[in-house]
């Protein structure tokens, strides 16, 4: 059984773009900024409703161009649209925090990225579908899901920084509590932000310690020990670790702690928009 | 209309007059019963702490109750003289009195600017004078009238936007850095009259402990007490605050009692997650360079203040819109009575005119007997019903028309004496 069914394949569904769902986004994004200068119940269900159109037109993208976990744009484009369900999610949760306005652009900036890493790239970004799920594939596959995974975890800590680093500004600068957009607390966003770097951080080290023992297997580890994603994957995971560190071993503050998240997810797609190992060999 | 709105308020009257003034559930029932029994009007009385204003309405004829007679009986009512009030009385009538009322019911004209609590007094004076039977059609289509404006206004405009006592929005603040606060401690550090009223707002958070400290042992049990909280020892002020979360200062001291120094070397090291610290002692305790906005947030008594008149300020924007809405009720009120007040002789002209068109028809329809089909017969009736509709489309149309300008009562004694309506 694939996806989508054989009599689905030969639809208009397959000439959605990349830009149907980014301009979905876009638009969501623009509807939540004018809900926040003139609120209304109109206008945060069309930002809704934009948010639903660019979610439905992503899986509908993922299903016919089914991610190769190994090309950097796809992986991108994946972790992209788990992050735009939590940003969907957390905009109808939280009707009446800013929420959309810091998600929503973030999801923009994945997708961006994910266009630009796919520029030049050589490993063919679709699975020829459903391959990645056979035997021999799939410890492959399972590294990249756990890969894919942490990245989503660390995409939710970076979202919960950014929003605990301009809430932390506006109670320095003394904002009164009826001016701007309402924010969530102090407290619910460092909680969110730790608990999304504990589920992370085990993640990627299973990831990782996969990944090392299926080099071993198909290749010569010591021959892609210098790849790009190699030692940034490596990086991500001792900063993680230094993270854990600082947050359980040290006191250090909220801030720190939230600007040191938002550079591991900054590591972190640049890890995954490198090229992959595998790729000149094969896929996983 | 005939409706009269007399009163004084916080501008009209100084406070100690209002007291003497002010009415208890049970004298006003009394005044409420003896004012419709005497004067045989419709009164609805209103009684809160910034104003005293008796509504009444009443019908033609006879002596208005007016402002001396308004002072005459709270004179009566309260034992103070009646020279002593009049003067304090503003006294509206009709349209006056209805824009009045629906500015007083959407708090346009309370002490603070959007206050919650006025619609709700109005609420409450105009069920008690109904359930005691001295509301009447006016005053029952008025009130509500008014409450709806009330309504319009809080929720169409940003009036009521954000808090406006200083209490209220240091709790406002503690809100954006917490999220539960079953977990919490609170210190109380003295015993001054806001910090009881703040800790009276934070309770209502469900805080987890709350722990009480003053310079003097026996104060500070007996606020421990007061709060369900736990004395502590004011030599160990240090540890204190390293365990509280909410810290909540209300001394008298002359100087700082927390400086950066102190803070720095024995508190912050020691302590893990966000503190927010409210100082509203003047002199401060807590020294401001303490706040960062992450780890240690200071709000102390000129932030709070300073946020208190920012609200006020937001309110004050929202005032044309309101008013605005009060002047579109108010047009929509008078309409409204005025279409009320035609009914009955729109009614008794529609049925003088149908026992017209039943008296010809029954006439001409036995001549035509036996010429006509039944179809014939619903033509001829359906005919005559068109033409009296007709007929009265114009003249009631006029009517109607001069009543939203406010100038229907000639057309009205014309429209009786022409069909003979009396």
């Amino acid at each position: 059984m694939s996806f989508p069914p054989a009599d689905f394949r030969e639809t208009p569904l397959e000439n959605v773009t990349q830009a149907c769902f980014g301009l979905s986004y876009f638009l969501a994004f623009g509807l939540e900024f004018a809900v926040l200068l003139r609120p209304g119940k109109a206008l945060r269900l069309a930002g809704l409703v934009a948010g639903v159109a660019g979610l439905v037109a992503h899986t509908i993208y993922l299903g016919f161009h089914t991610p190769n976990l190994a090309a950097p744009g796809a992986s991108l484009l994946a972790v992209a649209w788990v992050l735009a369900v939590f940003t969907w999610y957390g905009t109808l949760h939280h009707s009446r925090r800013a929420w959309g306005i810091y998600g929503w652009p973030f999801v923009l900036a994945i997708l961006a990225t994910a266009r630009l890493a796919a520029i030049g790239e050589q490993t063919p970004a679709i699975l020829q579908a459903p391959a990645w799920l056979t035997a021999e594939r799939f410890w492959g596959g399972f590294h990249g899901l756990l890969v894919l995974a942490s990245a989503v975890g660390a995409g939710v800590g970076c979202l919960a920084s950014v929003m605990y680093l301009v809430q932390a500004d506006r109670l320095r600068r003394k904002v009164a509590p009826l001016g701007g957009p309402k924010h969530l607390s102090l407290e619910r966003l460092e909680q969110m932000n730790r608990r999304a770097v504990n589920v992370a951080f085990p993640l990627l080290t299973v990831g990782l310690l996969l990944g090392v023992v299926l080099l071993r297997q198909g290749h010569d580890v010591l021959d892609h020990w210098w790849n790009l994603k190699v030692l940034g994957t490596v990086g991500l995971w001792l900063v993680f670790l230094v993270l854990l560190y600082l947050r359980y071993g040290s006191r250090v503050s909220g801030r720190r702690l939230a600007a040191l998240t938002i550079a591991a997810f900054v590591l972190m797609l640049l890890t995954l928009a490198a090229a992959h190992p595998f790729a000149e060999g094969g896929s996983p | 209309m005939n409706l009269r709105l007399i009163g004084c308020n916080f501008r009209s009257a100084a406070v100690d007059l209002r007291e003497q003034l002010a009415f208890d559930a049970a004298k006003q029932e009394r005044a409420v019963n003896e004012l419709a029994a005497r004067f045989g009007c419709e009164v609805v009385l209103l009684s809160t702490c910034n104003r005293v204003e008796l509504t009444t309405a009443k019908p033609a004829g006879g002596r208005p109750f007016d402002r001396d007679l308004c002072a005459e009986f709270l004179s009566e009512v309260h034992g103070v003289a009646p020279e002593r009030i009049a003067p304090l009385l503003y006294d509206h009538a009709d349209g006056a009195a209805v824009r009045h009322l629906f500015r007083v019911a959407s708090s346009l004209d309370s002490l603070v600017l959007g206050e919650g609590q006025i619609a709700g007094q109005v609420k409450q004076s105009f069920e008690a004078a109904r359930r005691l039977g001295a509301t009447g059609p006016l005053l029952n289509a008025l009130f509500p009238f008014a409450l709806r404006t009330a309504k319009r206004v809080r929720t169409e405009t940003g009036i009521t936007k954000g808090h406006v006592s200083v209490s209220s929005v240091a709790v406002d603040y503690v809100k954006q850095v917490f999220d539960t606060f079953a977990d919490k401690t609170v210190l109380v550090i003295g015993a001054g009259k806001m910090g009881r009223l703040t800790l009276t707002h934070l309770k209502e958070l469900k805080l987890g402990s709350i722990l009480v400290t003053n310079r003097s042992p026996e104060r500070a049990i007996e606020t421990a007490t007061a709060c369900a909280g736990l004395a502590v020892p004011w030599d160990q002020l240090d540890d204190a605050l390293v365990k509280a979360d909410i810290v909540l200062s209300t001394t008298g001291a002359g100087e700082p009692i927390v400086t950066a120094k102190r803070y720095a070397e024995r508190v912050a090291p020691r302590r893990t997650g966000t503190q927010v610290i409210l100082d509203i002692a003047v002199p401060r305790d807590f020294d401001p360079g303490i706040h960062d906005g992450d780890r240690v947030c200071v709000f102390n008594i000129d932030d709070l203040s300073r946020v208190k008149e920012q609200t006020l300020s937001v309110r004050r924007r929202a005032i044309p819109l309101a008013e605005a809405i009060v002047e579109s009720e108010l047009k929509r009120f008078a309409d409204d009575w005025t279409r009320r007040g035609h009914g009955p002789v729109i009614g008794k002209l529609t049925g003088e005119v149908d026992k017209l068109r039943t008296e010809v028809l029954t006439q001409l329809l036995p001549r035509l007997n036996g010429k006509l089909t039944d179809e014939d017969r619903k033509q001829i009736e359906g005919a005559f019903r068109l033409f009296q509709n007709k007929l009265l489309h114009g003249p009631i149309a006029a009517l109607q028309e001069a009543g939203k300008d406010g100038q229907s009562g000639t057309l009205l004694e014309s429209l009786k004496k022409l069909f003979r309506l009396e």
